[in-house]
Order: structure tokens, then C-alpha cells, then sequence
């Protein structure tokens, strides 16, 4: 890479990490003065989940998306949900999930 | 002290494992586009080893082999990565004062986020540094590792297993899925996840995905505090 390019990466990687770590400790340093917790905004604390929300509809677009892999999806998911109403907890929900998506997926490229 | 930092990483990089699903498909694909894009294996590695944002790396490479102006590709790169100014402040009632933090951060990425979001407030404070340290650098270096392996065998490997390609990425889904599902707990959150989930699903299908995470965000708490208004006249 060329020295200008090079100059893109590191400027890139930087700004990036400003994005993550200036908010970060702002907000620490917000949260550790004399009014403490209530200083962090309400809006803030619902924005979060919401953004794992977004998240999860994101991810949930199959890699090539078809009739197949749309069936595996739903039916993924289904079982993800199933198994962690039953456990509560978030290892063999995804196991059984990918399982199950992996089990259809293949099943249809066999048929 | 050292004994519960050591236990405590070893918790997050155990509880972070479920990510790799859908960081080792993604980082061996971004490997083989940034080598077909004319970088070699060590300077892709080295794009995600400082860059470490997977939507934006891609585009780097993409703007890059496509000729743009270096200034763009920056400006690009770090447009799409600003939706994480919001998660920083999320987290930061969750962990400790360190001076570790400014470098640490560098592995908060969507799903480090969401995993650390819901599994923080559910860990003893002495234990949360650690955590975060463990999940992060598993999910950092596995990074790495696809990249360098999709740099110098992404072909031959997705030749080898197309399937796989197709299956681990599942991984990621499910595991949001299981961090959504404790938050339905009354009609106000429901219509607001399922306001943040819907449209991040069709902004992604319609090629927005780079802007499907805040802009569905911002639909859910908009469903939210509609919500609210319509309570308060009795509505719901």
C-alpha cells in the first residue's frame, strides 16, 4: 500500500475508535459526578435494545436469500425461541437454532 | 484479584463463541474481496486489525480498488461507523473506571455491544472487566484469524464447504433473537422491538444496510413514545 493509503487505514482506525471511546467516557465520567445515575437520559437506556432489535433484523437476511433459506430462517428461529423459553439462557438456544437451520438447509440441497 | 480477572475472560470468551458464527464467515469473505481487490494478506489483516468494523471495511476495499478519493473513503468509513456513538454511553453504567477502557473500546462492535448489554447487568461488578476483556478479544482476534485465512485460502475453502458459508452466519440471529426475546415483556417494548426489527429487516432486503441499524432504531423509539402519547389518553 502506498503511503497515502496507508494514511486512509490509520485515519479510518481512529476515527472509529473515537466513535466507540469518547461517548464511553463522557458518559462514565458523566455518570461518576454528584448527581450519579441520573444523569444518564432516558432516551439513551431505550435506544439500546432497541439497536440490538435492529440488529437481530439485520442478521436475520440469509446469506443468499431463497425460498429454502428463508424456510430454514423461520424455521431456526422457531426453534431458537422454543429452546430458550424451556432453558433461559443463550448457548443451547443457538446451538439448537444453527442446528436446525444447518438441518434444513442441507436436507433441501440433498432432495 | 488476577484469579477473578482470569475466570472472568475466560466467561466472556466462553459466552462471545456464539459470534464467531457470523464473524468467521464474514472475516474469510472480507479477506478474499480485499485480496481480489489487489491488497495483499498482511495489509488486509492489518485493516482488521485497526479498522475493525466489518460493513465499513468492505467498503474501504470497495471505494479503494474502485478509485475514489482517500479523503471519500474515510468520510465513508466513518459515516457508517457512527451509529456507534450510541453504545459506548449504554455500557458505561455497566463497567468499571479503567484506564484500559480507550483501547479497549476498539473491540465495540454491534454484536460485542448487544452481547455485553445483556449480559453485564447479570454478572458481579469485580467480574464485568474481565468479561468484557475476554469477549471482546475472542471476537477481535477471530476476526483476524478469518481474515488472514480468507486472504490466503478463502477460495479454495468456500469451494471446499459451500454450505458452511451459509450456515454458521445463523449463529448471529439466534443469538439476538435470544437477547431480544426477555424484553417483549409488555405490549409498549413489543410494538417497539417488533417497530426496530421489522424495518432493519426490509432496509437490509432493499440494500440499505448500512443505515438499517439506526434508522430502525429510531422507528422502534418512535413506536415507543407514540405508545406512550396514546396511553396517556387511554388508548392501550
Amino acid at each position: 500500500m502506498s503511503t497515502g493509503l496507508w494514511l486512509a487505514v490509520i485515519a479510518s482506525a481512529l476515527g472509529t475508535l473515537l466513535i466507540r471511546v469518547v461517548p464511553f467516557l463522557w458518559m462514565q465520567r458523566r455518570l461518576g459526578s454528584d448527581s450519579g445515575i441520573n444523569n444518564m437520559p432516558q432516551w439513551l437506556g431505550i435506544l439500546g435494545p432497541l439497536m440490538i432489535a435492529a440488529v437481530l433484523g439485520v442478521s436475520i437476511v440469509p446469506v443468499n436469500p431463497s425460498t429454502i433459506s428463508w424456510t430454514a430462517t423461520a424455521i431456526g428461529l422457531l426453534v431458537t425461541l422454543l429452546v430458550w423459553l424451556r432453558v433461559r439462557s443463550l448457548g443451547w438456544p443457538v446451538a439448537a437454532g444453527v442446528g436446525m437451520f444447518g438441518l434444513v438447509q442441507v436436507g433441501a440441497s440433498v432432495l | 484479584m488476577s484469579q477473578v480477572l482470569t475466570h472472568s475472560a475466560l466467561k466472556g470468551a466462553r459466552e462471545a463463541i456464539p459470534l464467531l458464527g457470523g464473524y468467521i464467515p464474514v472475516s474469510l469473505s472480507f479477506g478474499l474481496v480485499a485480496t481480489q481487490a489487489g491488497f495483499t494478506t498482511w495489509e488486509a489483516a492489518a485493516i482488521s486489525l485497526l479498522i475493525y468494523a466489518g460493513a465499513s471495511q468492505f467498503l474501504f476495499v470497495g471505494m479503494i480498488a474502485a478509485g475514489s478519493p482517500l479523503w471519500l473513503v474515510v468520510a465513508m468509513t466513518l459515516l457508517i461507523n457512527v451509529r456507534h456513538v450510541v453504545y459506548g454511553p449504554n455500557l458505561a453504567a455497566l463497567l468499571p473506571q479503567s484506564r484500559h477502557w480507550p483501547w479497549l473500546m476498539h473491540g465495540l462492535t454491534d454484536q460485542v455491544f448487544a452481547l455485553a448489554l445483556t449480559r453485564l447487568p447479570h454478572l458481579d461488578k469485580p467480574e464485568r472487566f474481565g468479561w468484557f476483556l475476554g469477549a471482546s478479544l475472542l471476537a477481535w482476534g477471530a476476526w483476524i484469524i478469518g481474515t488472514i485465512v480468507g486472504a490466503t485460502a478463502g477460495e479454495a475453502f468456500t469451494a471446499r464447504w459451500p454450505l458452511l458459508g451459509e450456515i454458521m452466519p445463523f449463529a448471529l440471529p439466534a443469538l439476538f433473537l435470544t437477547m431480544v426475546a426477555p424484553r417483549f415483556t409488555d405490549k409498549r417494548w413489543s410494538l417497539a422491538l417488533s417497530g426496530a426489527i421489522l424495518p432493519a429487516l426490509f432496509f437490509t432486503l432493499y440494500g440499505w444496510a448500512n443505515v438499517a441499524i439506526p434508522l430502525a432504531a429510531a422507528c422502534g423509539a418512535l413506536c415507543f413514545y407514540m405508545v406512550k402519547f396514546e396511553s396517556s389518553k387511554g388508548a392501550l
